[in-house]
């Protein structure tokens, strides 16, 4: 029963690892097609040395991390709220979603024109307001880009957490909260002691499978930035694509995409562990 | 044996008879690969009357995907090395050097030579599709030759006169810029090596090994870095300003003078009447000065089953009244002197900033590292000279290193 699912994921997940791997100790050039000669581990070791491969891996945490903890705040927060009766909540339940079905590269030509410095909306805003005494370059100056291109993944991905919260949240028996009210306990300790507890386990799920997906994820920085100002926004997999896809290089690049599945693999052995004890 | 000699017999009658010869006469299909900047527009009525005009020849045309560039020239790369390429395709010169490596072009020169609208391409074109090993393998299709745009009114008002030389350009950028108006929209973003070379290469420096580190291109990138950090004539955002931003800052007049080159000379007409114009960019001093060539040709693939069904496609898109044809969709300048003369998709001023740019026109070494320079090493390096990340003679080094080793 088991067979056809193995032989789908064997050529559709195993073989093009096993590529990967095979082109990471050749010197592949994509205009180069005659020649490929073994090079063992140089491009690793190529990689590892090279400056721009650790300022990648910086900007990929810092990605990482704000992108998934910015979007999960949000979520969090708009799933308590839809999970609340008031007029319009399926309204508002469908449009928390419209984020999530947009396409990257609208939402990045989206945030680009928004944050621009001479057109854009936001400045536009922040100055009439008072809140900005000028229109601020948000994406061409290195200590606001990262910020900008993490407010547009935080829009985008917020919808994951909110829909997924939502559905952990209407899995909790209302009489635990009917209980707790008895046992005198207010907004705070309901959250705390029934809420938090009760969707512990999405969470953990929700937080582990987003991770590896923003790690991975390159379209909405290379349609934003394209990793600039000068490397400001450079991620790891945007690394690997440039470094391939530009420059033709597939070797290099099919190792720096090897080192990044390197270390998203702890990410991915405790989701895998959590699903197999779950 | 009789009976195969019979049905031999009979089937070389039916080859011979007048039923038989439109499978034998069955036109040959050439694919081409092209893309246009309108989205809208599209070869259709070339098409048609090429195939009018050579009936035994089936034009396959296929838009590709441009993606700044990259995702047309790796489709491309791909498409050859599967065996599953075009007989033809609309090139550019940062990716000759890669296709003569992959011996997927085939040279034009016997062809070239033997065309007889061969003259009606200037002698300044024919040089600049030239590859370093002496041999043409792209046919000249459109052109563009970047150029300086300039408001004449914001000028006028500070009596001032367009810019020719890089002190005057300096001068009025500096005059020009107050409030919410630049005197300069520099373009630090993708494709904006382009409007960079006027200036590197603007004093006599060579796009050739050393060039980038020589003394003349050293001093002048300093020029060109210094337009941003320390005379502050560009808007704040120049670092990752690219096309869009450049063009839509001049429409709405927040800068006053920007590169670029004919494809927004309408529009930029349209917005400012005669308040606008183009010139060439400055030069330097005895009449020194490098204006980047935009090229848009076709190549024919070694590969290629039909290449001279191929050629005769290419050549027909060149000649004459097609290649105007054909640049009423492109958008772009013809590449034949007689359409040029008679040239009216754009404003006469617009096109002699063009036509007298053209002996000034050059273009990036043709090497295999260039496309890798345009879409990566370019905007990286640039933009962390201009954040002060580094020193501009640091990114001329790491530049000539790409190149040269």
């Amino acid at each position: 029963m088991l067979a056809p699912a193995l032989a789908a994921a064997a050529v559709l997940v195993l073989l093009p690892v096993l590529d990967t791997l095979w082109l990471s100790l050749h010197d592949v050039i994509l205009y180069r097609p005659r020649l490929r000669p073994f090079v063992g581990l140089s491009n690793y070791m190529h990689a590892l040395s090279d400056p721009v491969f650790w300022e990648s891996l910086g900007n990929s945490l810092l990605w990482v991390i704000g992108a998934v903890s910015l979007q999960f705040a949000l979520g969090f927060a708009a799933a308590l709220l839809l999970n609340r009766s008031f007029a319009w909540r399926g309204v508002a339940r469908a449009l928390v979603v419209v984020p999530w079905a947009l396409p990257s590269v609208i939402i990045g030509l989206i945030w680009t024109w928004m944050l621009d410095f001479n057109l854009g909306v936001l400045n536009n805003i922040g100055v009439q307001l008072g809140i900005l005494s000028h229109s601020v370059p948000w994406l061409a100056q290195p200590s606001t880009a990262m910020a900008g291109v993490i407010l547009a993944v935080m829009w985008q991905g917020f919808p994951f957490f909110a829909v997924t919260l939502l559905a952990g949240l209407q899995a909790i028996p209302g009489e635990l909260y009917e209980a707790a009210a008895i046992d005198g306990a207010g907004a705070w300790g309901k959250f705390r002691h029934i809420t938090l507890p009760g969707l512990a386990g999405v969470i953990a799920t929700a937080l582990l499978l987003r991770m590896i997906w923003v790690a991975n994820s390159l379209d909405l920085i290379l349609v934003m930035t394209g990793g600039g100002p000068g490397t400001a926004t450079q991620t790891l997999p945007l690394h690997a694509f440039l470094t391939a896809w530009s420059g033709g290089n597939y070797g290099h690049g099919s190792a720096l995409a090897v080192l990044l599945t390197l270390l998203l693999l702890g990410v991915v052995v405790t989701y895998v562990w959590r699903s197999r004890r779950e | 044996m009789k009976r195969r000699t019979l049905l031999s017999g009979a089937a070389a009658t039916l080859a011979a008879t007048p039923l038989a010869r439109p499978h034998a006469q069955k036109p040959v299909t050439i694919r081409w690969w092209y893309h246009f900047d309108d989205p809208k527009a599209t070869p259709d009525e070339l098409v048609a009357a090429f195939q009018k005009e050579h009936p035994d020849i089936r034009i396959e045309p296929e838009n590709i995907p441009w993606g700044g560039g990259g995702d047309y020239d790796n489709r491309l790369y791909t498409s050859i090395i599967a065996g599953n390429g075009p007989d033809t395709a609309m090139v550019k010169f940062n990716n000759l050097a890669r296709l003569i490596e992959m011996d997927a072009i085939v040279p034009l020169d016997k062809r070239i030579d033997a065309w007889s609208a061969k003259s009606d391409i200037s002698a300044d074109l024919w040089r600049l599709h030239t590859a370093p090993d002496g041999k043409r393998y792209y046919m000249p299709l459109q052109y563009v030759v970047l150029y300086l745009y300039v408001r004449l009114d914001l000028l006028a008002k500070q009596n001032l006169k367009p810019p020719t030389n890089f002190d005057d350009f300096l001068t009025a950028a500096k005059a020009l810029t107050g409030g919410e108006l630049w005197g300069f929209g520099m373009r630090g973003g993708s494709g904006g090596h382009d409007s960079w070379m006027p200036f590197a290469f603007g004093t006599g420096a060579k796009p050739v090994q050393g060039g980038f580190v020589s003394p003349q291109g050293l001093a002048q990138n300093r020029y060109f870095i210094d337009l941003y950090r320390t005379h502050k004539v560009c808007p704040p955002s120049a670092p990752t300003d690219a096309f869009l931003q450049i063009v839509n800052n001049l429409k709405s007049g927040r800068v006053a003078m920007t590169v670029h080159h004919i494809s927004t000379a309408n529009t930029m007409a349209e917005t400012f009447g005669d308040n606008i114009t183009a010139i060439p960019v400055p030069r330097g001093p005895n009449g020194s000065g490098f204006a980047t060539f935009g090229d848009g040709s076709n190549a024919v693939f070694s590969a290629s089953k039909n290449p001279e069904a191929a050629w005769t496609w290419i050549s027909w898109l060149s000649t004459g009244p097609n290649n105007v044809l054909y640049n009423k969709a492109a958008g772009q300048m013809t590449v034949t002197t007689s359409g040029a003369a008679n040239w009216t998709l754009h404003p006469k001023r617009f096109v002699q900033a063009t036509v007298d740019s053209l002996p000034i026109a050059g273009v990036l070494p043709n090497l295999p590292q260039t496309a890798d320079f345009t879409r990566v090493v370019w905007p990286q390096n640039t933009q962390k000279a201009l954040l002060g990340q580094i020193q501009p003679d640091e990114m001329m080094q790491a530049f000539e290193k790409l190149f040269f080793g």
